[in-house]
């Protein structure tokens, strides 16, 4: 009987500090962790603590990287006049799924966010302008989320950037590729047709 | 659009409930602390999820018990429309027609109701950030995009007032926090201005009826005018919004004056004309969102009738358009006052328990 067993109490509230995680799952995956063989289990923080040796930041893009600088910006096939701005690591492999985009990224690792004492000098706002000072870049594309914060970001990046003679645009917010009107909401809909373009 | 049944388990002080007003003016009579304005509540929270006594939800369910749910079958014009809603441990969770919500703004405007409870005089004689609620309540249900804009707004200043009162501010920081409140305060003050020239229109014509001839209007009153504009105004006020350590300028400030025979009724207007006006001003929504949706919202008054002698409240109740669902509650046991004639259905609540007349 599991009752007052500080160490799973302890294993469940780790696992509940991930992101999408709460009680029960966590409860669920402990005690599969617990009663599978124990291979499963040492596989599993080993893969944890070999991740978090191995991975850090890129020091040119700011992604997390195994390799440093990372693959996107030691590839010799990418356009380095382009640079798209994310605030997450999701953000970078979400477009690198997608396709299509031929640049580099610089992942700001959060967006503005006074509430929770996040300012340019929490994000890497001074990397990516060093970057742009270099001068090989011709646009930046900025691709924060489409949230209060992500927008007041975005923003800030279009006017300290202005001054630096780089074309700065921000990706477009629409209604999903193979998606029928109906299933947009209200708000995703009005700002698409605000932001319509010419046929 | 008019309720055709409401049940309730678990709300307040009500015994489980069944309600099943008639389509015109329904009265639910009783005296006081036995539940009557808990039914008015159930329904409103069934279709807006708040209260209006409360912001602490849990004050809601029943002494004793961890959850309540109330069901509501309406009929509109073009089909029947079922709202379910369950509270456990301070989550709650929509239903309509049987469909769980994801998000608690989906069901706002499904069914409109227009609400007046006595102490909505206050939207007369109160702070304008009364005025200012009730604007923002009655715009989110009739306009997804000023929900929207609204919600943005607010996040936007939470952040701008932090930055102000932070050791990390700079001028080309709060330049963006006042794009964005720019960008979105338009937007209220757009939608605000047409909604109050609208409601104006309304609010005279009830008036009017209500109070015989009296004549009052309704004018939006924007802290900032759309000709000075907003990043204009808060670009002006950054100092002294820093030194405050908070934002001063924007439409958080709006407000909307009522006036009475050319003198503002906040300041001027008798206790009487106070509710009169007040009342109007519900009976006005009634109208402008029959006119912007195509269906008379559910009306629901709250002990107004023992504060309104024969005469106002006959007239009162002439003001309510034909075809509008409407429930009254009144602690008057007699039958004799007018308004009992025009009704066409009547309930006692006595204790908790619900029964028809």
């Amino acid at each position: 009987m599991l009752v007052n067993a500080p160490s799973m109490e302890e294993l469940v509230e780790a696992l509940r500090c991930l992101p999408g995680v709460g009680k029960r799952s966590a409860e669920r995956m402990a005690l599969h962790l617990l009663s599978a063989p124990a291979e499963e289990a040492q596989r599993l923080s080993e893969a944890i603590t070999t991740a978090r040796a191995r991975i850090r930041t890129c020091s040119i893009c700011c992604d997390l990287t195994e390799a440093d600088p990372c693959a996107v910006c030691s590839s010799g096939r990418r356009d380095r006049g382009v640079i798209c701005v994310v605030e997450r690591p999701a953000g970078t492999i979400a477009i690198e799924r997608g396709g299509g985009f031929q640049g580099l990224y610089h992942v700001l690792h959060g967006a503005l966010n006074p509430l929770e004492g996040a300012g340019p000098d929490e994000l890497t706002v001074n990397r990516l302008m060093a970057r742009v000072d270099k001068g090989d870049v011709r646009e930046v594309i900025v691709a924060t989320n489409a949230t209060a914060e992500g927008e007041a970001t975005a923003l800030y990046l279009s006017r300290q950037l202005g001054t630096k003679g780089v074309a700065v645009s921000r990706i477009a917010h629409g209604v999903p590729m193979g998606g029928g009107l109906e299933y947009a909401d209200d708000a995703t809909l009005s700002h698409a047709l605000e932001g319509r373009v010419r046929l | 659009m008019h309720l055709t049944s409401l049940t309730a388990e678990g709300f307040r002080c009500l015994e489980p409930l069944t309600f099943e007003p008639a389509p015109g003016v329904n009265i639910l009579r009783g005296d006081n602390a036995q539940g009557k304005t808990s039914v008015l509540e159930a329904v409103l929270f069934l279709v807006t999820a708040r209260s209006h006594r409360t912001n602490t939800e849990r004050e809601l369910v029943q002494r004793d018990a961890e959850s309540f749910r109330i069901r509501g079958a309406f009929q509109r014009s073009d089909r029947p429309l079922q709202m379910e809603v369950n509270w456990w441990r301070n989550t709650k969770r929509f239903k309509v027609n049987g469909v769980t919500q994801d998000r608690v703004s989906d069901i706002l405007g499904k069914v409109n109701v227009v609400f007046f409870a006595p102490e909505d005089v206050a939207l007369i004689r109160g702070a304008g950030s009364l005025r200012r609620r009730f604007l923002d309540m009655e715009l989110s249900q009739l306009s997804s995009r000023y929900l929207h804009a609204l919600q943005r707004y607010r996040e936007s200043l939470r952040q701008r007032n932090e930055l102000l009162r932070g050791d990390k501010m700079d001028d080309s920081l709060l330049d963006v926090w006042d794009a964005q409140l720019a960008q979105h305060g338009a937007v209220l003050v757009e939608e605000r201005g047409r909604f109050v020239q609208e409601l104006n229109e309304h609010a005279r014509q009830a008036h009017a009826c209500i109070a015989g001839g009296e004549a009052m209007t309704a004018v939006y009153a924007p802290n900032v005018s759309p000709e000075t504009g907003l990043e204009a105004a808060l670009r002006k006020a950054r100092q002294g919004d820093i030194k405050r350590g908070a934002t001063n300028r924007g439409p958080h400030r709006d407000d909307f004056e009522l006036v009475l025979e050319d003198r503002p009724a906040r300041n001027y207007a008798s206790q009487g004309q106070q509710r009169t006006a007040a009342l109007a001003l519900k009976l006005a929504e009634v109208a402008l969102i029959e006119a912007r949706t195509g269906e008379y919202p559910l009306l629901m008054l709250d002990d107004v009738l023992s504060e309104l002698d024969a005469k106002r409240s006959r007239r009162l109740l002439e003001a309510v358009p034909p075809g509008v669902q409407c429930i009254l509650t009144t602690t008057e046991n007699d039958g004799g006052t007018p308004a009992f004639e025009a009704a066409d259905a009547q309930f006692v609540i006595d204790g908790g328990c619900l029964a028809r007349r």
